[in-house]
């Protein structure tokens, strides 16, 4: 019986004391880390179409298409198959592709997620900040070390 | 000092309407009336206990904030999700015994707006006041096993047969040490009259500093309050007695197969089974509508005591662990009926030393 | 050989390896070297002589996995031995059956838990098993053609058939029919307690469960063949996470970099390796919470405070992986030879965050076990309730916190040391109840731990001088194996011993990728827990399994 009480005790302190941990998820946006990967920004000036997110992409999410002279043509980046591993960031070696914090999007169908080159473009930074910043120090660590030789040409 | 008017609800109307002249006609239109009234005030009760005041509470407890999206502290999610609901689909489950299937929420619901009918609410209402008040309530109320049964039954599913079995073998288990704990209160009155069970419990028992605390039987006898506490959650079903719905064993038991405005009414029975017992409590321990102020504001102390009621039912919701089938039996057998007959004993021999 | 081994414990296993070889003598058709262990190829039809003897004479009693796999001449399938007293000790069995005709005995006698790994090494691969008691597909549905881990397995092939093109698997549904006093239900795959898709077909005597048996691999993604279609250095990394999803990512990480790892030879910097135990630490006790939270829900049967509080817990834990990683579920955090990231900018943040986190951790404990354990009509439903003796729990090849809960003091961050945890002082819980308050209580203490662990690393992390904090071992950029070289190496995920298995063929894919789950090893001791009990206690068992759906299925 004490047990009981102790818990009932426990449960009430807490419907007293008013405090919440839940939000109300529209008015007050939640804290996102700046490490956190979100939807794909893609920067078509940077890109140098070396093709290296297409090649380490794990389940085949990116998908460029080039014309004879190694132009870049199509960016296509499927945000509803990605798994948000964050390779292709990783790898790219003039920061063209960037995963924003930005976390809410939606779509009626499973296509409208299939986001080309110019969608891509247009995803706004979650409140304005720029992650680039956040993860700029650590790149090297990973990506611009190893030796070997290089296969994502 | 008797609270209640010595004219019952009906009668009242009867006067008002000038229906006395039309005989039995009459009667049973100021009776309609009256019932009318009682009934969706209790509805109205459930209907805010039910889709918000229950989230509300439970969002309490668990830190969370619950529904306000709608209206002040979301209070429009009544009339939303009263029409959310009735607009779902009624999806008959193949081979479903038909009537008794569709007949089934309507006892469950009805039984406890039957029980009702005899409640003093105070401020003058109540709609009879038979002489055997309290064994009419006790029975009325378990009526709604049948409709458990019904619904278990006929919904040709297994979940909902083993809720509607352990519906029975729970309410077998509680409904007698709760009429005998009961009992032990009608040796004090020497009364099953429902105004008169109350009417006893206003003299005052002792007066502490100029303040008079009224003998209600809950300070009379606190032993037999909690037990009558006990057995009344679990007569009604809830946390930790919710054995015949356990959502994480038997998905909903007996209701599982009900949906649209079966499931509201089995909703709505449930909550009004709460009141219910609520209301069965107050009257027996609580000194029914009694409270400080005048006697005209009475409904207002009932309505809160059936309310701490609910409010009970979900602060054990909140912390008590679901006994498992067998034990419930086992309390209910071994400890519950033995402490009531118990209770009985020492309350006959106190009753027949003192008094 | 001895040159492949790469292992400290060489000699070892040498002076052990010949001690076997005596014993195994007349049995043994040839030797093979996996990096792990000594292998023993043996004939089809001395399985059961050879691991009996491994288990009754030699002390090999957890058979901790059994992988399957085709070779373009044969099928092998190879049984990993290990002691629960030293999990180092390890040795596999391999046995070659001919590629036309696929049978080989099953070790089912010898070991319950080959039960469902010998069904699912049929089921994928198509080897298939004498004397097994049930051999019938496992995560496939019933209707499925072919066998798709083998190597001739058409992809193309539709798996729509007709049921007239297979047997009727609702034809023996009615199993009471000359039993008319029991009841057959189907619990799940949508059932509010089966924590996922799980389908628990359950025949009850009354409100008694005469016989449960679990039916499992709604949702097999076949993880191991996305795994081997995958290049080591980058792309298996991500898959991990999705194993056992709740948030127990780094742990399952670790599994894959560790073998990879030894693998392909790369050495961990120490300072990664802390960070790396943080933050499996940190997984840990999120899963932890969860595991708590969803079992208190099993037995309290509402959406109760506690499965709130917990989540509230396990939310801060999150907050702080999303910090360190970038993600809150997965993670993809891990890298061969290091971890992705250093710890955030600015690092006395995130030093004090965790802090706060471990320092509030043991108040809120208090609150559980004011809620839970201490709890009257808790104790009454869970203590002496969903039993496994120490034994049958070792038969099954139990492991983490459910043989924990049952006696067994076996935890391979002690046992068989990884990561930085041999450098820490902390205890491994063992409680020896057997029964489901046990399982709740060694997850409770587990956190305690666990908290522990993190204050240290914190401490070691904050030391750390800065032109030493290398993240990241020198990896070549191409990563591959020499041809033939197996591994299969373990962790302690949170639900128990998390293995994989690599076999390299000199690509830079692996030929064949197998994980050890612990949650399907632990799934298959349910029936043991459960028979004679009464649906609510079977509940309760399952709940304290912890299972994850997307860990037993892959």
């Amino acid at each position: 019986m004490i047990g009981i009480l102790k818990g009932m005790a426990t449960t009430m302190k807490h419907a007293l004391d008013g405090n919440t941990f839940t939000v109300e998820y529209p008015e007050a946006a939640p804290e996102v880390s700046p490490r956190f990967r979100g939807v794909h920004k893609f920067s078509q000036e940077r890109c140098i179409w070396c093709r290296q997110c297409e090649n380490v992409c794990p389940n085949d999410t990116i998908q460029i298409v080039m014309d004879e002279q190694r132009n870049g043509e199509e960016y296509n980046l499927h945000v509803g198959q990605c798994i948000y591993c964050r390779l292709c960031e990783e790898v790219c070696p003039v920061d063209a592709i960037i995963l924003t914090q930005n976390f809410e999007f939606t779509a009626d169908t499973k296509d409208e997620l299939a986001y080309n080159k110019e969608q891509l473009k247009n995803v706004p930074w979650y409140k304005g900040s720029d992650p680039l910043e956040a993860r700029n120090p650590d790149r090297a660590a990973w990506v611009g070390e190893g030796a070997g030789e290089v296969d994502y040409q | 000092m008797i609270l209640q008017t010595e004219t019952p609800l009906p009668d009242v109307f009867a006067n008002l309407l000038g229906l006395g002249g039309f005989g039995a006609v009459g009667e049973f239109v100021a009776a309609l009336i009256a019932a009318f009234i009682v009934g969706n005030v209790m509805l109205a009760m459930t209907g805010v206990a039910g889709p918000w005041a229950k989230r509300k509470i439970t969002a309490k407890f668990t830190d969370r904030i619950a529904a306000n999206r709608i209206g002040p502290a979301g209070l429009g999610t009544i009339p939303a999700d009263a029409l959310r609901l009735l607009s779902k689909e009624l999806i008959v489950p193949e081979g479903a015994d038909r009537p008794a299937w569709d007949v089934a929420p309507l006892i469950v619901a009805g039984s406890a707006m039957l029980g009702f009918a005899v409640i003093p609410m105070g401020s003058g209402i109540q709609l009879a006041d038979p002489e055997v008040g309290l064994a009419y309530v006790f029975a009325v109320a378990s009526i709604a096993s049948l409709g458990m049964v019904m619904a278990g039954y006929a919904s040709n599913n297994k979940y909902s047969m083993l809720g509607a079995l352990r519906a029975v073998a729970q309410n077998l288990a509680y409904e007698i040490p709760l009429v005998v704990t009961g009992i032990s209160v009608v040796l004090f009155t020497g009364s099953l009259r429902m105004s008169e069970i109350v009417a006893a419990q206003q003299e005052t028992l002792i007066s502490v500093g100029g303040l008079a605390i009224p003998s209600w039987f809950a300070i009379v006898n606190p032993f037999a309050f909690v037990l009558f506490l006990a057995a009344n959650v679990a007569e009604v079903g809830r946390n930790p007695f919710d054995i015949p719905e356990a959502p994480t064993e038997i998905v909903a038991g007996f209701q599982t197969e009900y949906s649209s405005v079966y499931f509201v009414l089995l909703y709505l029975g449930e909550f009004l089974h709460i009141f219910l017992g609520g209301a069965i409590t107050a009257v027996l321990f609580l000194g029914g509508a009694a409270g400080p102020g005048p006697e005209s504001i009475g409904f207002l102390w009932f309505v809160v005591k059936i309310w701490a009621f609910f409010l009970l039912t979900q602060w054990l919701r909140s912390a008590a662990p679901r006994l498992r089938i067998d034990q419930l039996i086992e309390v209910g057998w071994k400890g519950m009926l033995e402490l009531s007959f118990l209770n009985l004993v020492l309350t006959a021999l106190i009753v027949g030393v003192v008094v | 050989m001895s040159l492949q081994e790469g292992d400290e414990a060489t000699p070892e296993i040498e002076s052990g390896e010949t001690e076997l070889e005596a014993l195994l003598d007349d049995l043994i058709v040839d030797t093979d070297d996996h990096m792990n262990a000594p292998a023993f190829v043996i004939r089809p039809d001395t399985v059961q002589e050879t691991l009996g003897r491994l288990k009754n004479e030699a002390g090999y009693d957890h058979l901790s996995l059994v992988t399957a796999e085709e070779y373009p001449d044969r099928y092998e399938s190879i049984y990993h031995l290990k002691k629960f007293d030293d999990p180092t000790d390890e040795v596999s069995v391999v046995v070659p059956t001919d590629s036309e005709n696929p049978v080989s005995e099953s070790a089912e006698p010898v070991f319950r838990t080959a039960d469902w790994h010998e069904r699912e090494a049929y089921d994928l691969v198509g080897i298939e098993y004498d004397d097994h008691p049930d051999l019938r597909r496992i995560l496939l549905p019933e209707t499925w053609q072919g066998h798709p881990m083998g190597l001739d397995y058409d992809q193309d092939r539709p798996q729509m058939v007709p049921l007239r093109e297979h047997a009727n698997p609702l034809q023996d549904d009615h199993r009471s029919d000359t039993d008319s006093d029991t009841m057959f239900v189907n619990i799940g795959p949508h059932h509010p307690a089966t924590h996922g898709v799980l389908h628990l077909e359950t025949t009850l005597d009354g409100e008694q469960v005469v016989d449960v048996e679990p039916d499992i691999g709604y949702l097999h993604r076949n993880e191991e063949q996305m795994a081997q279609n995958g290049t080591y250095r980058h792309q298996i990394m991500p898959y991990p996470d999705r194993w056992d999803y709740i948030s127990a990512g780094l742990l399952n990480e670790w599994a894959y970099a560790r073998a990879a790892e030894d693998l392909a030879d790369i050495e961990v910097p120490e300072y990664a390796q802390i960070i790396r135990t943080m933050g499996a630490e940190l997984c840990r006790i999120a899963a932890h919470m969860l595991a708590v939270g969803t079992f208190a829900l099993d037995i309290y049967g509402d959406f109760t405070a506690i499965f709130m509080y917990a989540i509230r817990d396990r939310e801060k834990a999150q907050n702080i992986l999303e910090d360190l990683t970038g993600q809150r579920l997965m993670f993809n955090y891990f890298r061969l030879g290091g971890v992705v990231w250093d710890l955030p900018e600015p690092r006395e943040e995130f030093f004090e965050k965790v802090r706060t986190f471990v320092d509030e951790l043991p108040d809120a404990l208090e609150e559980y076990h004011d809620l839970i354990t201490s709890n009257e009509i808790l104790q009454m439903r869970t203590v002496g309730t969903g039993v496994l003796p120490e034994e049958v729990a070792k038969n099954y090849g139990a492991t983490g916190p459910v043989a924990r809960g049952s006696g067994i003091d076996y935890d391979l961050r002690r046992d068989d040391p990884y990561g930085y945890y041999d450098e820490l002082d902390w205890e491994v819980p063992v409680e020896d109840g057997c029964d489901n308050f046990s399982r709740l209580l060694v997850r409770m203490r587990e956190v305690e731990e666990s908290a522990k662990i993190i204050e240290q690393c914190v401490d070691l992390l904050e030391d750390w001088p800065e032109d030493e904090r290398n993240i990241q071992a020198n990896v070549p950029r191409t990563l591959r194996p020499e041809d033939d070289k197996e591994i299969y190496r373990t962790v302690e995920g949170a639900k128990g011993e998390l293995g994989v298995y690599i076999r390299a063929d000199g690509t830079e894919k692996p030929a064949r990728f197998k994980i050890r789950s612990p949650c399907f090893s632990n799934l298959q001791t349910l029936p043991e827990m459960s028979n004679g009990e009464y649906i609510p206690d079977m509940i309760a068992a399952l709940g304290s399994l912890d299972i994850v759906l997307g860990e037993v299925d892959r």
